[in-house]
């Protein structure tokens, strides 16, 4: 029940929000932000019991004719992924509470934030691939009107842009699901992988594929990441923080949990699973290479960030390519946590640059350091972590993802390959981190007026902030729950 | 065991109650200020009736459906009845009146409502409307072919009136080639018919089909059923014989292209799907399948480019209509439970969701906007009636959790499972090509400034919204529940054993 109750609590909220006077600029945040509260407490009273016995699964009646029970579905790696999708929720609502004050229709964008969140949380605890479908799309519709209406310059289009790539994508997921379904006659994805032991080799290397294409869209991974940098660019702030934060990681975990949790270890040919494996590496490769020196290139502050999106999931890629090493895959998802704690925090701080200096070419920028000293401080900190400094988040991830790289290189030397371009790939890391602090905050002065933002978008930068560091020094307790999944 | 006129009854209810609607209604025109609610009385009365005669038939069937899964009433004795007129009740006729009275309500009440704003509302209308649906449920529990071609082309008949109603050069020419391609489909039809006749001595659908499995030489066969297909080709407006239909829909009033798209255009489905797998049944008696897989990828295909070029917005769903019809006739090719199932969801979830979009465009084409670039920027001005468009685009799309993403789900495994992966990719693509152009009328609603300007009085009607919504609400509900429906037709896609050896 308890579960249940997590997916469907956002819901709830938008009676609420339709009651509430239509003007009030911060009532719908504090509401939607209960909320989510309210659900994170409701996550993290199931974790003792993922803990200690693995998994947490509950059934219901839905639609057994067409073998799809509603099964929700909890171990480590979901806790973890749903619970930094829900603080990065909370945090964005808290912040959106001013960052969006002089926007209309205030508690329409609320209620899309609910929707979005049933969306979110559904995608990381259900084991049913229907239901994960039904979130996967239900994600789309919040998404596109929140961009569209509330974004910047041309909203729409980088919305249209954004609904038609991913709903591509999502199309090959759906065959994907429906050739599974033909050959089971299940959708759970745990009794799919006992009976699909028997289906045809040629067939599961395409179902693979399918998915590993549809979902690998949603990842933005070069060559299908055309629609990462306008969406997540024309979008509000908060609403970037999510793209970023958690909508693209649903893409790695799915492919974690899907494509190679569930196809890949039934490819009985070793030459065929070593070929995939090899592909995934060199598309992570690429889209770390790739999106971190076009980071470099662009003076758009909120692309800069958009492109390190895309050069991060290159990594997270690369780690779970490394599949079934367990570094890497434990790597690759406590790097999607930390990666999500730290680019919500960095797209929250382009937001707060942007509202507060009203500008967004980072040339023109310039000496903010002394004025906006809290910004800079979290700044600092999320790019610091995004570049792979030790003793922030990223760090740690991407350090086990390395060490899984070198484990799996001594079996087989093409890793020792891949690895070694993926940690020159982090020089480029750290030198747009680099280049955004220095023309942000530490060159000459060129803005004459510019001041630190109010108490309320303040305290979800400091949290996320907090959050960056604690898990850069302390990430035992997370790298403990996310093995305990087991998923090699 | 059921009669032939227990059988009938919602159809006699309707046919009866149609004809009394004309003096009824002159009688209670005279209260002006209670017209219109005594009408919508009117028909709820005359709908409750039709319910309670269908729960009656369904209530019946299903207490001895074990033993007697396709249940057959004749009009002579039973000795004769490879002559006798019949009637087949089985889970799918009784699934499909569900679904025509559900949809018929609903859109009937649209007609009246808008109807009554424009004061137009004539009693013929509605009677009209009554009669079509009561000989579409007619022809949906035929049990033989004449019987079946006879209420059809009632309702053909029917819908040709309703299409003119509103009697501009534009329906009248719509109206015209209507009736022309009717004409020459009953002519295919009829043709069709006299061969089957010849070749296995009677038309009841049983008594055809077991004649058809002894027979040797199957050359005359297939002639006969490509007339036959032929003439319920051109009723369904099957690419290439679909032409009629968007003229017919972008011409005739809201109200009428909504009941027709959801009435007759499902039951033509049905017709198809009856005569396909029940009598057909591949691929023991004809092997039609691929013959029928290719027309349907170019239906879909054609219907979405046509449609992807439209720039008035009605025409646009009507072209949509077209490319629902190719992804029914995916699932008829597949010749499985699962198709079968996707079939008989997509009937009701493609009908709802085609009048639906009707509706919500007809009530902007009431305040003047036509072009998709009149459509700029109304998401604001009229946000209820953009909110319900958007509801259409979604399950026309296949977006979760509405409903048209079940029907479009089941389509497309059903053609991976029917060994017709490729028609599932081109399925697949064709949805893809829907939601880039579809979503470009949202793109319109919303990202566009206003074109129009309106005054502060101009407002969305309200009481035409509440059947729309009851519509969305209906699909909303669906797309999250599937259960509600599937456990209605499950029964149809295990009976489906019982035809195939």
């Amino acid at each position: 029940m308890i579960l249940l109750l997590a997916f469907l609590l956002p819901l709830l909220s938008i009676p609420f929000l339709c009651l509430i006077n239509r003007e009030s600029k911060r009532k719908p945040a504090a509401i939607v932000a209960i909320f989510s509260i309210l659900d994170l407490i409701l996550l993290l009273y199931v974790a003792p019991e993922v803990l200690f016995q693995g998994k947490y699964v509950v059934s219901y009646y839905w639609m057994p004719m067409l073998g799809a029970p509603l099964t929700l579905f909890v171990d480590g790696i979901s806790l973890s992924l749903a619970v930094i999708t829900l603080l990065l929720i909370i945090s964005s609502v808290v912040f959106s509470s001013d960052y969006m004050e002089e926007s209309g229709s205030l508690w329409q964008f609320y209620a899309l934030m609910a929707l979005l969140t049933v969306g979110l949380v559904g995608v990381f605890i259900t084991a049913n691939l229907m239901i994960f479908y039904f979130c996967w799309e239900f994600m789309l519709i919040p998404t596109y009107f929140i961009i569209g209406g509330w974004g910047y310059r041309e909203s729409y289009r980088a919305a249209f842009k954004f609904f038609v790539f991913t709903h591509a994508g999502a199309v090959a997921v759906l065959l994907g699901i429906g050739a599974i379904y033909m050959l089971t006659g299940t959708l759970d994805i745990f009794q799919a992988k006992d009976l699909l032991a028997t289906a045809p080799q040629d067939f599961l290397k395409w179902i693979f594929i399918a998915f590993t294409l549809g979902f690998a869209v949603k990842m933005a991974i070069v060559p299908l990441h055309m629609w990462l940098p306008d969406a997540h660019a024309e979008a509000p702030a908060p609403m970037s923080a999510l793209l970023s934060g958690v909508i693209i990681e649903a893409g790695a975990y799915a492919i974690l949990r899907i494509s190679l949790g569930t196809v890949f270890p039934l490819i009985s040919d070793i030459t065929v699973s070593n070929q995939i494996l090899y592909a995934l590496s060199i598309l992570g490769v690429i889209s770390a290479f790739y999106g971190s020196m076009t980071a470099l290139a662009e003076n758009d502050i909120k692309r800069i960030v958009a492109y390190s999106s895309i050069s991060h999931m290159g990594y997270a890629l690369f780690g779970l390519s490394l599949y079934p090493s367990v570094e890497g895959i434990v790597g690759a998802v406590l790097h999607l946590v930390n990666h999500a704690a730290s680019k919500g925090l960095l797209f929250l701080n382009a937001g707060t640059i942007m509202k507060q200096t009203g500008i967004r070419d980072i040339r023109e920028m310039g000496g903010l350091a002394s004025k906006m000293p809290l910004t800079a401080f979290s700044t600092t900190i999320a790019s610091f972590s995004i570049a792979g400094i030790p003793s922030l988040a990223c760090f740690i991830s991407e350090f086990l993802m390395f060490m899984g790289g070198f484990q799996v290189g001594g079996g087989d030397s093409f890793y020792y390959a891949t690895t070694a371009s993926m940690i020159i790939a982090t020089v480029f890391s750290l030198a747009y981190a680099l280049r955004l602090i220095w023309r942000v905050f530490l060159e000459s002065s060129k803005i004459e007026e510019a001041q630190d933002p109010s108490l309320i978008m303040s305290i979800p930068m400091v949290f996320l902030s907090l959050i960056v560091i604690l898990l850069g020094i302390w990430s035992g307790p997370l790298i403990h729950l996310i093995s305990s999944a087991g998923i090699s | 065991m059921m009669g032939l006129y227990d059988t009938l009854t919602p159809s006699i209810i309707l046919f009866v109650f149609a004809l009394l609607t004309v003096p009824v209604l002159r009688i209670i025109r005279q209260h002006k200020r209670m017209y219109g609610s005594l009408c919508i009385l009117w028909v709820l009365t005359i709908f409750f009736m039709v319910t309670v005669a269908v729960a009656r038939i369904w209530i019946n069937y299903y207490a001895s459906a074990e033993e007697n899964p396709f249940s057959q009433a004749f009009l002579i004795s039973k000795n004769e009845s490879h002559l006798s007129s019949s009637l087949l009740i089985d889970s799918v006729s009784t699934y499909m009146a569900v679904v025509y009275l559900t949809v018929g309500l609903i859109s009937v009440l649209y007609g009246v409502l808008a109807l009554r704003d424009e004061n137009r509302l004539s009693e013929r209308y509605l009677a009209l409307m009554l009669m079509v649906l009561g000989s579409i449920i007619a022809a949906t529990f035929s049990g033989d072919l004449l019987t079946l071609f006879i209420f059809w082309e009632a309702s053909a008949a029917g819908s040709c009136l309703l299409i003119i109603h509103k009697k501009n050069p534009e329906s009248i020419e719509a109206c015209f080639k209507y009736l022309v391609m009717i004409i020459m489909a009953s002519g295919f039809i009829v043709y069709g018919l006299s061969m089957i006749y010849g070749l296995t001595g009677s038309l009841n659908f049983w008594t055809v089909r077991e004649a058809l499995m002894q027979l040797p030489d199957k050359r005359l066969l297939i002639i006969a059923f490509a007339f036959v297909a032929c003439g319920y080709a051109i009723e369904t407006a099957i690419v290439p014989f679909h032409m009629w239909l968007p003229d017919a829909y972008t011409a005739a009033s809201a109200s009428t292209s909504a009941f027709l798209s959801a009435i007759v255009d499902q039951a033509s489905y049905y017709v198809f799907m009856r005569i396909l797998i029940y009598i057909l049944t591949p691929p023991v008696i004809l092997n039609w399948p691929l013959a029928l897989a290719i027309f349907s990828a170019l239906t879909m295909t054609i219907g979405n480019l046509f449609a992807l070029a439209q720039t008035n917005v009605k025409r646009m769903i009507s072209y949509v209509c077209v490319a629902d019809i190719g992804y029914n006739l995916i699932a008829i090719t597949s010749v499985t439970p699962l198709g079968v199932m996707g079939n008989l969801f997509f009937f009701f979830v493609g009908g709802m969701t085609t009048a639906l979009a009707f509706m919500a465009v007809g009530i902007l084409n009431a305040l003047g906007l036509e072009k998709l670039d009149d459509f700029s920027g109304i998401g604001r001005k009229f946000p209820m009636t953009s909110l319900s468009l958007i509801i259409a685009v979604c399950s026309f799309s296949g977006i979760p959790p509405f409903a048209g993403f079940m029907s479009k789900y089941m389509v497309f495994t059903a053609a991976i499972e029917g060994g017709m992966g490729w028609l599932a990719v081109i399925g697949v693509l064709n949805s893809l090509l829907q939601t880039g152009y579809l979503l470009r009328l949202v793109h319109y609603m919303y990202a566009r400034p206003m074109r129009r300007k309106f005054d502060e009085t101009v407002k969305e009607p309200r009481t035409l919204l509440i059947p729309v919504y009851a519509l969305g609400v209906l699909i909303v509900i669906i797309g999250i529940y599937p259960s509600i429906v599937l456990s209605m037709i499950y029964p149809a896609a295990q009976q489906l054993a019982l035809l195939l050896p």
